[in-house]
């Protein structure tokens, strides 16, 4: 059954005339409902006659190449795999409005549940320093976290299953200061939560850019990245 | 015909999720040039449209398999693509509206082309026959946010009235479609 509000999205989503940010939220949350993807299907389905009268036009020839031409950075990623949320797990399934708030705010539940599980103690010790969101630049959505603490050490949650090809490793890096430029932190054989010693740096900072490249295996051959990046992001204080 | 063409469309996508560049030429030959016409009636210019494609197709590499044929064909789901990526691109005006001092408007005929797309749609599908029966406000509504990407207010203006106005035909413009289909 789709409710008021529920069709009022659908249409959004559909017509158009949907926020993008609403929209990203939106397309996360039909991941994971098959109902409401049929809806929206259903609808898409039916206004996409209005799509078939458009004409034609010329391609420039140049086109397709220059397509090619980036597929070599551009690595392919896997099936999405979502979180389900804790609530759902728990409860066997829910539906209606607070299947939507909880999927708007399941990757930063997901991570804050990790994190506070994985840890234990709460305050203490191995609260991390900084926690830097990673986003696939090509669409913002994100991809991965890492969660860096004091003793050089970092966590990474993986949002995202990247491919990685035979002979990849995914490689973890961050940028201390410009001087010193970017230093490995570590290498993951696929998509993962894992956690990384890291070499001794400075303590992690509020701004401090964090980001997972593919490189072949073992490691970079350079000790810097030298392969496609696949998410990136800049490290915040967490509240504590 | 149409259906050969939907079935090739998911072969190929099924090989370009196995990284088969080829398939994705193929899907590209076969696709872009309608790809090209659906982005240019939202974006207006051909040189964005462009750029909407290359970035489609990359996109649709990238993600190759997260495309479901269970959910629908190949086409539906690119065409998804190309209509979200073409609407970002829209509604940031400083991709659009501000390049040689051109706006939307003088780029073309929105309100005609969305017509023109109803005009154009065959007298046997349904969805000609559902909007012909919605009056004239709330079909041209629902076509100008469908077919050029305009925004409530854009559409408010265009038909000079009030903004709770327009949302209310659209929903019940849209209400009154989907009952019609069904």
């Amino acid at each position: 059954m789709s409710t008021n509000d529920e069709m009022d999205r659908i249409t959004g989503y559909v017509l158009g005339t949907m926020e993008a940010d609403a929209r990203d939220a939106f397309e996360a949350e039909m991941l994971r409902d098959a109902g409401l993807r049929a809806r929206v299907d259903r609808l898409a389905g039916q206004m996409s006659a209005l799509d078939d009268t458009a004409l034609p036009e010329a391609v420039p020839e140049g086109l397709w190449a220059q397509i090619e031409t980036r597929l070599g950075a551009t690595p392919q990623l896997g099936r999405v795999t979502p979180f389900p949320p804790a609530a759902a797990r728990r409860r066997g399934g829910f539906v209606g409005r607070q299947a939507a708030l909880m999927a708007a705010s399941l990757i930063v539940a997901a991570a804050v549940g990790y994190f506070a599980g994985g840890q234990g103690t709460g305050l203490g010790p191995r609260d991390p320093v900084v926690i830097a969101v990673l986003v696939n630049e090509a669409d913002g959505s994100p991809g991965a976290i890492v969660e860096a603490f004091g003793d050089d050490s970092v966590n990474i949650v993986s949002l995202e299953n990247f491919v990685v090809p035979e002979g990849k490793v995914l490689e973890v890096w961050t940028l201390p200061d410009a001087d010193t430029g970017p230093v490995s932190l570590g290498q993951l054989p696929q998509a993962q939560r894992a956690t990384l010693s890291g070499p001794n740096l400075p303590l992690p900072d509020a701004g401090q850019l964090y980001e997972i490249t593919l490189e072949d295996a073992p490691a970079s051959p350079t000790g810097r990245p030298t392969g496609p990046i696949l998410v990136k992001g800049f490290a915040r204080v967490p509240v504590l | 015909m149409l259906d050969r063409t939907a079935d090739e469309a998911n072969a190929w996508m099924a090989r370009v999720a196995k990284g088969d560049r080829q398939a994705l030429e193929m899907l590209f030959r076969s696709e872009a040039p309608r790809m090209m016409a659906v982005s240019r009636r939202i974006v207006r210019r051909t040189d964005l449209a462009e750029e909407v494609v290359q970035e489609s197709f990359v996109t649709a590499w990238q993600r190759a398999a997260q495309f479901d044929p269970e959910r629908g064909n190949a086409r539906a789901w690119l065409t998804t693509i190309v209509r979200n990526r073409s609407l970002n691109m829209l509604r940031d005006g400083a991709r659009v509206d501000h390049h040689d001092g051109e706006t939307l408007e003088a780029l073309g005929d929105r309100v005609g082309d969305a017509h023109d797309a109803y005009d154009r749609l065959p007298d046997r599908d349904a969805l000609k026959a559902c909007l012909s029966r919605l009056d004239e406000t709330k079909r041209r509504s629902i076509l100008l946010c469908y077919v050029v990407g305009m925004s409530h207010g854009e559409v408010a203006a265009k038909l000079d009235a009030p903004l709770g106005t327009v949302k209310a035909w659209i929903r019940r413009g849209m209400s009154a479609l989907q009952e019609c289909m069904a």
